[in-house]
């Protein structure tokens, strides 16, 4: 499965998590989501969302449901499990860490 | 990962599998969901509906190939993979019906043959011993100094042995080698195969019985008390019909009389991996029943206990040696007259273990025919993987269309080696149907013997294991060069190569196929040649007599009660009046037959004759015979006379020695008239009367022993052999001598009925060659069939391949007989390289057969004439006929093709 190349692996799992965390929506609504937010500095492809949502759903970290939208028609939406919620909490937790740690190497003045 | 994860995840999973076509819809409607409010999207910043969609799709890098990705992020993919690849699998092998049956039945062939001889090396070499924990269980052999080594042992020293290994030995069992004794019940008598043992037996091997108990451990320690029998249970069942009653029932064994006290469980045969032990009684008993010596629990010079230890657990056979070697240090300070071993050694196993020089033998015959009947297997790989590579080619264009779909490259070679597999998988379906019935006729083998000899070939779990590992290796073989092929993806070499011209590099490939499968085929037929003519060697050999028109009829008239004054009365008028019987040239009496089960040797004092420091005491074989015996199995004597009516116990006693015994221990000297005695009776000098020819008596092949007559008169055996030399027809000459015995007593059984030339077919006569042959004969025809379809199949599909230039050949003016001439001479190039490989590689395996073959060298220039001859016709025939049809392609057809 290929991954966006600009993005820390890993790291689209946990964003996605933390788009349905706020809300259940639909894939087409993630992408929107993705690019409003991150301000087209992460490219996530379509292609890329979806095998990506797939493979979540299949951790059981989250569900899938089919509603109808608000456009009248039946599509399917997301939404966190307690499961996923637990892994989210724990990929924060690390890229926090993560990038606290990078930021201080970051910060080192040069001698 | 906490059961709540499988929770929500095993759901889906099982989803996923059973409702795959529910779960794919929705994945369709998703994406196009998706697709649909996107192009709404760009529409709406201002884009014309069809740019829209196309933005649309080309976010979505390929709806097909997303899909795919999204269905490989479900884990449980791989299996609905293999279920589609499967169908998909199955579909294509109904499709070209011709191709599927030639591939199954080749791998059928292949694995048939491999299960077939695995299941026998199986019963020979793998099996443990039907006890409880095998791994445990060890036998004992020591190496008497200046003689071959031995699993006999005398009663005291096995009592000896067993008392000083405790530490490593939790118990030990000793038994009489089994015997052949008369069982009598309900006045019906029949031999039975039976064995002495300690009364600890059945506790060392760990069995308990079907019915009724075993041995006591007060039974069998006075010797000749405690006539308590337990029996086998196929005995049981099958020759004293399953009575379920038996126990406290009482027969009698050699006239003696026993009570039952047991039956062992089902499946027991005993410890002896071919034999079948019939029935057990305490070993104190041999006494009795047998003509064992009186005094044989206390005497160390006698004996022949075979000892089964038991060792401690946790306890490794490796940890038993060094006290062993203590042990044979000990008894051998102690009795140096008696004991002089140069080691005393565990074997894991059996009794037949114990016998280190026989056991080498079987493994190596074992491994021998694993590797030709492994030769076998690749043959038939060869062939399936080039029937795969030459379907590969033709499927380019599915392959190209696959790809396009979405499908990996990975997913492809995937799909071709389940292809493979499922074929290998039919093939070892057929395989097994191969080789059950191989192996019931391997087990339908008559050994010309009373004895129950059960060369038990089955298939259990370990010849699946072996049948299933060599389809799956097979299939993995096969399938892996076009499954790479495809991995590799570049299908641009495929296709150029399918077009115009062959490259030389796949012409090679081609010819290398065949010179490995031309090779195989060689070596085959090689190694059956040699034992064929081994076989024909050994039938044609001089033995020394004359088997022709001579029946035996074999007797125990122990068995009926009958001690030695009437025995000797029963047999001089059946003698007396067999000898008038119509068509009767001559009757007689033997203990022994040749190449028979029984056999009896002693050691000599020879008058005159210092045995040489360094070398063993004279030993010699024997055979008590009746007058007349040299005339039925027609031994000329050289000089001397023939033994007499009249020679008898009241009479001096004589002897007629072999050729042989004359020159070893009377070298330059007339032996008629001298003297020597046996060990077992030195009281009675026996002088020699007559010189015979020397015959061939335990073994066909190697050089004379010295051997010895003696009448039988003089000296008593039990069984015996009836001899009739007789111009009658076979089976009314039986029945005439069967009814003369029972009109003589009615009670005596019969045991083996059969001409003196059936009675060659023993594991110590001709039936091992004869196996031998059969074997490699029906390996050497497989191997020159395959051989042949797979050159066939190779020179054809070149010559279709190469139709194009053929073509352009015959339009530039080639004639048709030099275009049949180069292919014909590729075709010899190619048979000729096969031939020699494959003579040279036979050079090397048919060494390995030195040992197996008789009166035949390994490296017998008719054999390798014969096999190169005839691989070179079969060869050029298969090439003959694709070059035939290559040949009559009209220039313009071959032009046009493509």
């Amino acid at each position: 499965m290929s991954k966006p190349s600009d993005l820390v692996q890993g790291t689209l799992d946990m964003l996605l998590l933390k788009f349905l965390a706020l809300e259940p929506m639909n894939g087409f609504a993630v992408s929107q989501r993705l690019k409003q937010v991150s301000g087209d500095v992460l490219q996530v492809s379509d292609g890329s969302l979806y095998p990506a949502l797939h493979k979540l759903e299949q951790e059981g970290w989250i569900t899938a449901e089919w509603k109808t939208s608000e456009y009248g028609r039946r599509a399917k939406y997301y939404s966190l499990t307690r499961l996923g919620r637990r892994q989210l909490e724990k990929e924060a937790d690390n890229w926090g860490r993560l990038s606290s740690a990078i930021s201080r190497v970051i910060k080192l003045k040069e001698a | 990962m906490g059961p709540e994860h499988w929770l929500y995840t095993i759901p889906l999973r099982l989803r996923s599998l059973f409702r795959w076509a529910q779960a794919d819809q929705e994945l369709d409607d998703e994406l196009r969901d998706h697709l649909e409010r996107k192009t709404q999207e760009y529409v709406a910043q201002g884009m014309t509906q069809e740019e829209a969609h196309r933005r649309a799709r080309l976010d979505l890098e390929g709806i097909e190939q997303t899909k795919e990705k999204c269905r490989d992020a479900r884990r449980v993919n791989w299996i609905q993979d293999f279920m589609q690849d499967l169908r998909y699998g199955l579909r294509m092998l109904r499709k070209s019906p011709g191709f599927t049956a030639a591939a199954i039945l080749t791998l059928a062939l292949g694995i048939g043959a491999n299960s077939a001889i695995f299941s026998m090396v199986n019963a020979l070499v793998l099996r443990p011993l039907p006890v409880d924990t095998p791994n445990e269980v060890a036998s004992l052999a020591s190496q008497p100094h200046g003689f071959g080594s031995s699993n006999g042992f005398s009663y005291p020293d096995f009592e000896d042995i067993r008392d000083q290994t405790t530490s490593v030995f939790r118990d030990m069992t000793g038994m009489q080698p089994s015997h052949m004794d008369g069982f009598s019940m309900n006045d019906q008598s029949q031999p039975i195969w039976m064995s002495y043992v300690t009364t600890n037996f059945f506790q060392v091997i760990g069995i308990s019985p079907a019915l009724g108990t075993f041995f006591q451990p007060s039974d069998g320690r006075i010797d000749g008390s405690d006539p308590v029998l337990v029996l086998s249970y196929t005995f049981w069942k099958n020759h004293v019909g399953g009575d379920p009653n038996i126990v406290g029932r009482s027969a009698s064994i050699n006239g003696r009389s026993v009570t039952i006290i047991g039956v062992t469980p089902e499946g027991f045969g005993g410890v002896y991996s071919i034999m079948d032990t019939q029935g057990y009684l305490p070993v104190g008993m041999a006494t009795a029943t047998l003509d064992s010596p009186k005094d044989f629990l206390t005497n160390r010079r006698v004996g022949n206990i075979e000892i089964l230890g038991r060792l401690k657990p946790g306890m490794k056979v490796g940890q038993a040696q060094p006290i062993l070697a203590i042990v044979a240090r000990r008894l051998s300070a102690q009795y140096p007259e008696i004991h002089k071993w140069d080691w005393l050694q565990a074997f894991p196993g059996g009794p037949l273990n114990a016998a280190p020089q026989d056991a080498a033998v079987i493994e190596s015959m074992a491994a021998f025919f694993l590797l030709l009947v492994g030769l076998v297997l690749v043959l038939a790989c060869m062939n399936v993987a080039n029937l795969l590579l030459v379907r590969a080619a033709a499927r380019q264009g599915e392959m190209a269309v696959r790809a396009a779909f979405g499908a990996g490259r990975g997913r492809l070679a995937r799909q071709l080696l389940t292809e493979s597999l499922l074929l290998a998988a039919l093939g070892c379906g057929g395989g097994i149907v191969v080789g059950v019935a191989a192996s019931r006729s391997v087990n339908s083998i008559n050994f010309a013997s009373a004895i129950p000899v059960v060369f038990n070939v089955t298939f259990d779990w370990r010849v699946l294991a072996y049948a299933v590992g060599a389809a799956l290796l097979t299939g993995v073989l096969v399938g892996v060069t076009p499954a790479v092929r495809a991995a590799r993806g570049n299908l641009n070499p495929l296709l150029h190569e399918s077009s115009r011209t062959a490259t030389g590099r796949r012409q090679r490939a081609r010819s290398v196929l065949v010179v490995a499968e031309l090779s195989g085929s060689m070596m085959l037929l090689i190694i059956a040649g040699l034992f064929v003519r081994s076989l024909q060697s050994v039938e044609h050999s001089d033995l020394g007599f004359d088997p022709d028109h001579v029946l035996n009829l074999t007797i125990s008239p122990t068995d009926a009660g009958y001690d030695e004054p009437q025995a000797s009365q029963f047999l001089k008028e059946f003698l007396q009046r067999a000898r008038v019987l119509p068509g009767v040239e001559s009757a007689s009496l033997a203990a022994t037959i040749p190449m028979g089960y029984y056999n009896y040797g002693d050691e000599l004092k020879i008058e005159g004759y210092e045995t040489p420091p360094g070398q063993q005491q004279p030993i010699a074989g024997y055979n008590a015979v009746s007058a007349e015996y040299f005339r039925s199995v027609r031994i000329p004597l050289i000089r001397g006379r023939d033994f007499l009516d009249s020679d008898d116990r009241t009479s001096q006693y004589v002897a007629v020695v072999n050729e042989e015994m004359a020159r070893r221990y009377w070298p330059n000297q007339d032996p008629i008239g001298r003297h020597f005695t046996t060990r077992n009776d030195s009281t009675h000098p026996i002088q020699v009367i007559g010189i015979a020819k020397n015959s061939r008596t335990q073994h066909l092949t190697g050089s004379f022993r010295p051997f010895f007559y003696r009448p039988f008169a003089q000296h008593y055996l039990t069984p015996v052999t009836l001899q009739l030399r007789t111009a009658l027809p076979e089976a009314t000459a039986f029945h005439q001598a069967v009814d003369l015995i029972h009109s003589l007593a009615p009670a005596m059984p019969v045991f083996d009925v059969q001409t003196m030339t059936q009675a060659l077919d023993t594991l110590n006569g001709l039936l091992l060659y004869k196996v031998g042959a059969a074997l490699t004969a029906s390996l050497g025809t497989l191997g020159l069939l395959l051989g042949l379809v797979g050159v066939y199949g190779v020179v054809s599909y070149a010559a279709t391949q190469r139709t194009h230039e053929i073509g352009i050949r015959m339009a530039l003016g080639a004639a048709r007989s030099s275009v049949l001439k180069m292919i014909l001479r590729q075709g010899l190039i190619v048979t000729a390289t096969g031939v020699l490989v494959g003579a040279l590689l036979a050079g090397a395996i048919g060494r390995l057969a030195r040992d197996l073959l008789a009166g035949v060298s390994p490296m017998d220039p008719l054999t390798y004439a014969c096999a190169s001859g005839l691989l070179a016709a079969v060869s050029l025939l298969a090439c003959y006929i694709p070059a035939r049809r290559a040949m009559r392609v009209d220039p313009m057809v071959a032009l046009r093709y493509e």
